[in-house]
Parts: C-alpha cells; sequence; structure tokens
C-alpha cells in the first residue's frame, strides 16, 4: 500500500468524531466494511490508540483488536477459551510520540544484552532473545501504510522495569503523511457529546 | 463420605469405556467396488437388495449434484434398517455431514416442528471453507495439572510450550486439561492446538527426547522442535454446516452458543441473508457445498405438517439427501384421520425411492449374533449360538441380542469363560420375550389392577 491510497481510503470512509475525556475521538467506516477508531490526544496532537473491529469469515465477531495503545485485559473467563497466555507472558503494547513508533514489551525480566533486534526484508521487526526465551515478529502497519520497508538505524532500544522499549524514528515520509492525515480529521465536524451513533454498515 | 464419592471420580476418569452401542459394529455398507454387497463384510449381514440399493445412493450423494432426494427405508421391527443408514454415515467419511433424528425429536416446546426440520436439515448441509485460523504450535516442555483438595471443583494447570526460539507459559482451562489428558500429551511432544476451536494434534515427540528411556512405541514418530513464534495464523480448510454458519451470525455471543446446545429459533432473515452470502462465496470460488444426509429414523412419527413442509423443502436446490426409516404398513398419517402406507401422505411417497428391507434368514441371524458376540467382548460355544439363533427365529432378534450380555454375565458368575447352553437357557428363563410376556398377561390377566373382564365390560355397555 502506498500513501496516497491509504489517505485516500480514510478520506472515501465515513468519519465520526467526538471529543471526550480531553481526546479527539473518531470513528471510521471504511469503503470496504472495516471499520476503525482511532484516539488523538488534544493536547499533543498524538495518536494514543488505534484500534480494529474484526470479524471472522463466517461472521462470527472477533471483537476490537487494538493496533496502537494498551490492549484490552482478556475479560473471558479460562474455561470458555480453554488456553492463554499466562498473566506473567510478555505482552506487546504499541505506543506513538511526537517523534517516533515505539513498541513495550512487559514482563521481559532478562538483562538488556540477551536482546537484538533485527529488520527483516517482509517489512517486520523480529525481536529475538540470545537465551532462546522469546521471541517476536512486530509487524510494522504504519511504515506499511506509508510504503516504507523499516531501517536498521532508525530503532534503539531501552530496557527497565521489566520492559523492553523499543523506538523506531519516525522517517519523514511517515511525518509528512500523519500530518496530512491529522490535518483532514481536525476539519471534521465534531459532535456533541452524548448521543452520537456510528454508522456501522 | 466424601472420600469414597472422590474416589469413585477418580477411576472413571481413568478408564475411559467405550460404550458399546446396539450399532456399533457397524463400519461400512460390505460391498465391493463394483457395489456387489459381500455376504459378511463390515458388520453388515444378509439384505443385499438393500446394501446394492444405498450403495447406489451412496455414490450419488458423493457426486453431490443432486440435491434434495428422498429415500424410505421400509420394513418389519428388526430387519436392519437403522444399520444400513449407519452403514451409509460409516462410508460417507466424517467429511460429509450426516445428521440423524427420530422423527418424535421434531416435538419440543421450545421451537416449532418446522424450525426444529429446517435446522436439521441444515445441519446436514456442509460448506467447505478456507479459513485463517490461530494456532498454538511448539514442543511440550512441562504440563502441570493442579488437582484441587476437596475433589471437587474445576482444575487448573499450566503447559509450558517452546520453539526453538522461545517459551511461554499458558493458563489452561479444565475443558483443555482433559483433552490433553486424553490425548496423554506430555513432556517432549511436539503438539498442535487450534485456538477457536481447541483441538489438539500430537504431530510426534521431539528428536531431543530420542534418547530418553520411555518406552516408546515402533509408530512414535520423531519430529523437529517447530521454529519462530509459538503462536501462529494458518489457513485451514474446514467443514462447517450451514447451520453452525446461522447460529454464530444469530447471535452476539457467537459460536459458544454451539457448545451449550442452547440455539433456539433461528430468524428467517438470517437464514436468506447466510444463502446470500453462500452462494457468494461459491461464485467467487471460496467455498464448495458438501450435501450431506439427514437421516429420520421412525418416520411415521411426523405429522401432516412435517410432510408437507418437507414436501417444499426437498425442491429447494440447497436440500440434502433425506433418508427416512419406518416399520410401520398401512397406518393413519398423524395429524389426520386418513391411512396412508407407512403413515406417509401418498405425494411424499411419490417423491421417495423406497427401498425395502426383508426379515433375515436364519443363517444371517446366526452371522449377526456371532459379530454381536464379538463386538461385546463374549465367548460363546457353537452350541449355545444354535440355540440363540433358534430364539433369534422365534422371538426377534433385538431379544437373541440381549440375551447375549445377560448370558455372558450368567456365565462369568458360574466362573466359565465361554458361554455355554445353560447360559443361554437360564437368561431365557429369566427375561421373558414380548411373546411370553404377552401370553403372560393373557392368563393371568385377573390378577392384575384395572382390569375389566369381559361380562363387566358387557354390562357398562
Amino acid at each position: 500500500m502506498s500513501d496516497e491510497q491509504w489517505l485516500s481510503a480514510l478520506q472515501n470512509a465515513k468519519k465520526t468524531a467526538i471529543i471526550q475525556d480531553g481526546k479527539r475521538k473518531i470513528h471510521f467506516l471504511m469503503e470496504d466494511g472495516k471499520e476503525m477508531v482511532e484516539e488523538y490526544n488534544m493536547d499533543t496532537n498524538v495518536l494514543v490508540k488505534r484500534a480494529w473491529k474484526e470479524k471472522g469469515k463466517l461472521g462470527q465477531e472477533i471483537g476490537w483488536v487494538v493496533e496502537v495503545g494498551d490492549p484490552d485485559l482478556p475479560k473471558d473467563n479460562l474455561d470458555a477459551v480453554g488456553i492463554r497466555e499466562s498473566s506473567s507472558a510478555p505482552i506487546v503494547a504499541r505506543r506513538i510520540t511526537k517523534t517516533a513508533l515505539e513498541w513495550r514489551i512487559r514482563n521481559l525480566p532478562y538483562p538488556k544484552d540477551v536482546y537484538s533486534i533485527t529488520t527483516e526484508n517482509d517489512g517486520t521487526i523480529i525481536v529475538r532473545t540470545s537465551n532462546k526465551k522469546y521471541f517476536k515478529k512486530l509487524i510494522v502497519p504504519d511504515l506499511e501504510r506509508a510504503g516504507l520497508k523499516p531501517e536498521q538505524e532508525r530503532i534503539s532500544i531501552a530496557h527497565q522495569y521489566n520492559t523492553l522499549i523499543i523506538t523506531y524514528k519516525k522517517p519523514p515520509k511517515l511525518l509528512d503523511m500523519e500530518k496530512k492525515v491529522f490535518n483532514m480529521l481536525s476539519q471534521l465536524k465534531v459532535m456533541k457529546e452524548g448521543d452520537v451513533q456510528c454508522p456501522t454498515s | 463420605m466424601s472420600i469414597p464419592a472422590s474416589k469413585v471420580h477418580e477411576v472413571r476418569e481413568i478408564t475411559r469405556i467405550e460404550r458399546i452401542g446396539a450399532h456399533s459394529h457397524i463400519r461400512g455398507l460390505g460391498l465391493d467396488d463394483s457395489l456387489e454387497p459381500r455376504n459378511v463384510s463390515q458388520g453388515m449381514v444378509g439384505q443385499f437388495l438393500a446394501r446394492r440399493g444405498t450403495g447406489v445412493i451412496l455414490e450419488m450423494i458423493k457426486e453431490g449434484k443432486i440435491a434434495g432426494r428422498a429415500i424410505l427405508l421400509a420394513g418389519q421391527p428388526g430387519t436392519g434398517k437403522t444399520a444400513v443408514a449407519l452403514a451409509l454415515a460409516q462410508s460417507l467419511g466424517s467429511d460429509t455431514p450426516f445428521t440423524l433424528m427420530a422423527g418424535s425429536e421434531i416435538y419440543s416446546l421450545e421451537m416449532s416442528k418446522t424450525e426444529a426440520l429446517t435446522q436439521s436439515i441444515r445441519k446436514s448441509i456442509g460448506i467447505r471453507i478456507k479459513e485463517e485460523s490461530e494456532i498454538i504450535e511448539g514442543e511440550v516442555v512441562e504440563i502441570q495439572v493442579d488437582r484441587p483438595v476437596a475433589g471437587l471443583g474445576a482444575k487448573v494447570g499450566k503447559l509450558t510450550l517452546k520453539t526453538t526460539e522461545m517459551e511461554t507459559v499458558y493458563d489452561l482451562g479444565s475443558k483443555m486439561i482433559e483433552c490433553l489428558m486424553k490425548e496423554k500429551v506430555q513432556a517432549g511432544d511436539v503438539i498442535t492446538i487450534d485456538k477457536a476451536t481447541g483441538k489438539i494434534s500430537k504431530l510426534g515427540r521431539s528428536f531431543t527426547r530420542a534418547r530418553d528411556y520411555d518406552a516408546t512405541g515402533p509408530q512414535t514418530r520423531f519430529v523437529q522442535c517447530p521454529e519462530g513464534e509459538l503462536q501462529k495464523r494458518k489457513e485451514v480448510v474446514h467443514t462447517v454446516t450451514l447451520h453452525e454458519i446461522d447460529v454464530i451470525n444469530s447471535r452476539t455471543h457467537g459460536f459458544l452458543a454451539l457448545f451449550s446446545g442452547d440455539t433456539g429459533e433461528i430468524k428467517s432473515e438470517v437464514r436468506e441473508q447466510i444463502n446470500l452470502k453462500v452462494s457468494e462465496w461459491r461464485e467467487e470460488g471460496k467455498a464448495e457445498i458438501v450435501p450431506g444426509v439427514l437421516f429420520i429414523d421412525e418416520v411415521h412419527m411426523l405429522d401432516i405438517e412435517c410432510f408437507s413442509f418437507l414436501n417444499r423443502a426437498l425442491e429447494n436446490d440447497m436440500a440434502p439427501v433425506v433418508i427416512m426409516a419406518t416399520n410401520r404398513g398401512i397406518t393413519r398419517i398423524r395429524g389426520t384421520n386418513y391411512k396412508s402406507p407407512h403413515g406417509i401422505p401418498i405425494d411424499l411417497l411419490d417423491r421417495m425411492i423406497i427401498v425395502p428391507t426383508v426379515p433375515y434368514q436364519e443363517s444371517e441371524l446366526k452371522e449377526i449374533l456371532k459379530i454381536r458376540c464379538e463386538e461385546e467382548d463374549c465367548e460363546m460355544s457353537n452350541d449355545a449360538l444354535l440355540v440363540l439363533t433358534r430364539i433369534a427365529l422365534e422371538t426377534s432378534l433385538r431379544y437373541a441380542i440381549q440375551l447375549i450380555t445377560t448370558s455372558s454375565l450368567i456365565c462369568r458368575k458360574n466362573k466359565n469363560i465361554e458361554i455355554s447352553v445353560e447360559d443361554v437357557k437360564r437368561a431365557y428363563t429369566l427375561f421373558m420375550d414380548e411373546n411370553r410376556s404377552s401370553q403372560f398377561l393373557k392368563e393371568y390377566q385377573d390378577n392384575f389392577m384395572f382390569y375389566e373382564s369381559r361380562e363387566q365390560s358387557m354390562e357398562l355397555a
């Protein structure tokens, strides 16, 4: 996907905007029927949450899948799902700051020199551990939408409080695209708080 | 009190008994490649014409072109109608949906008769579809199950899985623990778990465990420890029935309703939408329709409304092949005062092909009893088998089959291994067949309650 495609997809989507709890929340209904929600901080104009409503092929509801922001805690009980990762297992949360894309992997107690982060040709970033305890393929939807591949030299890592923080400095093309998107969204008519109905189909 | 109770619970869990049903000896129709029935094969004996006919029907179903045909298996009680239908189901394989229902199943207070029929019709049509599903694939490092102290309540467990690159601990629900136990999963096995359905499959044992001093059978397969991430998305082809898609789409909480069995009535709009979607998928080549078989046993229990509904439903091009069985002759159609052959209206009968089953010959009865002895794990002497065959001929096959396990128990109490004529005789005197029982009632009618003697009823008249 190139940046124009993504911009036009957003342009053609049915959008509903609302300001709530100091955040600008926008609901998108794309032309292909997909639903997305974005939340922007009013002070910094930075995206704090982006989630997609996923549906199975047979029409079963999967629910909201969080792309950026803290993932929802699993609320269904264990007997219904049968198996799930233990609460002490590492968990990835994505964040976006003004200048960088960020991944925070919590519950990783190993020292910093264990981790190696590499970019791959298929547009993903892989986290490896030399003690073979953790491995994760991170997809980078933002770069993909801008038509870019991740570059190794933009990555930096930090480790503290059992959390591995991977920072990817945004390339100028991505910054440019984000600016265009935000300009488009800031011109949206904001609905009054209360009885706002988002179109769902 | 609680200690023996928990003990019983445990014993039951360890030894899972395979229960033997009335037709569990049937494994197929027993036909050769040219559809000629073999004399004794796959648990089927005799009934050559019916088996041959069903074999032709089987080919028709496999071709998958013909929708909405109805077949009637008609014959006296105990002539193998259900056996033929079950044999058909077995030969179709697990990928073709086969729904078995009894005619009286449709009478429920929770849903209307036509809804019950529609559901079972839609249960009999499969859709083969490619779907991406999330699986967990890894080598078992450790499996740990904690039993609650009281012996009651849900078990909790942890499963540690690894790949060459990573290791993760999973929490297990009680159902998943049971599945893992059933599959006898242990450390060193490489397994995959389908996250959506919870299906576990063992791929083999890890190569790193090849030197363990485990008692490994010759069939043990050794596989490499998987690479990369534990959770992967994989495209799998699976067959779902139209009914399952209906249920998924009719409720917000989705497919879990399938497991609880609480599906209720499904709105016709939902069904229409799904039909539309399925035909769309079909045109795009994303899905394939697998027409299955709906078997209605005791079909004379359906009433006139159901019959006219079936008439209409069979004309739909998405209809499955419907097989019905009845043991009635000319009798009243339920819900009317009219009589009709098999208790089925003539117009529906006209749409069916009728496969008759005939009473078994003596030699065939003997073969069936022999097969049942094997199935019920009883050894029987030749003489006893002959006596039993005689009993089957004079009373009924079902009664004779009942005597197998009973006489084997008698034999075991007498500390014998092989069932003798004496044991069968003893069982025969202990348990009455239908004929002797009615004879007995006729003789001693006066001694039973609420009996009106002939004179009394005359007076009343």
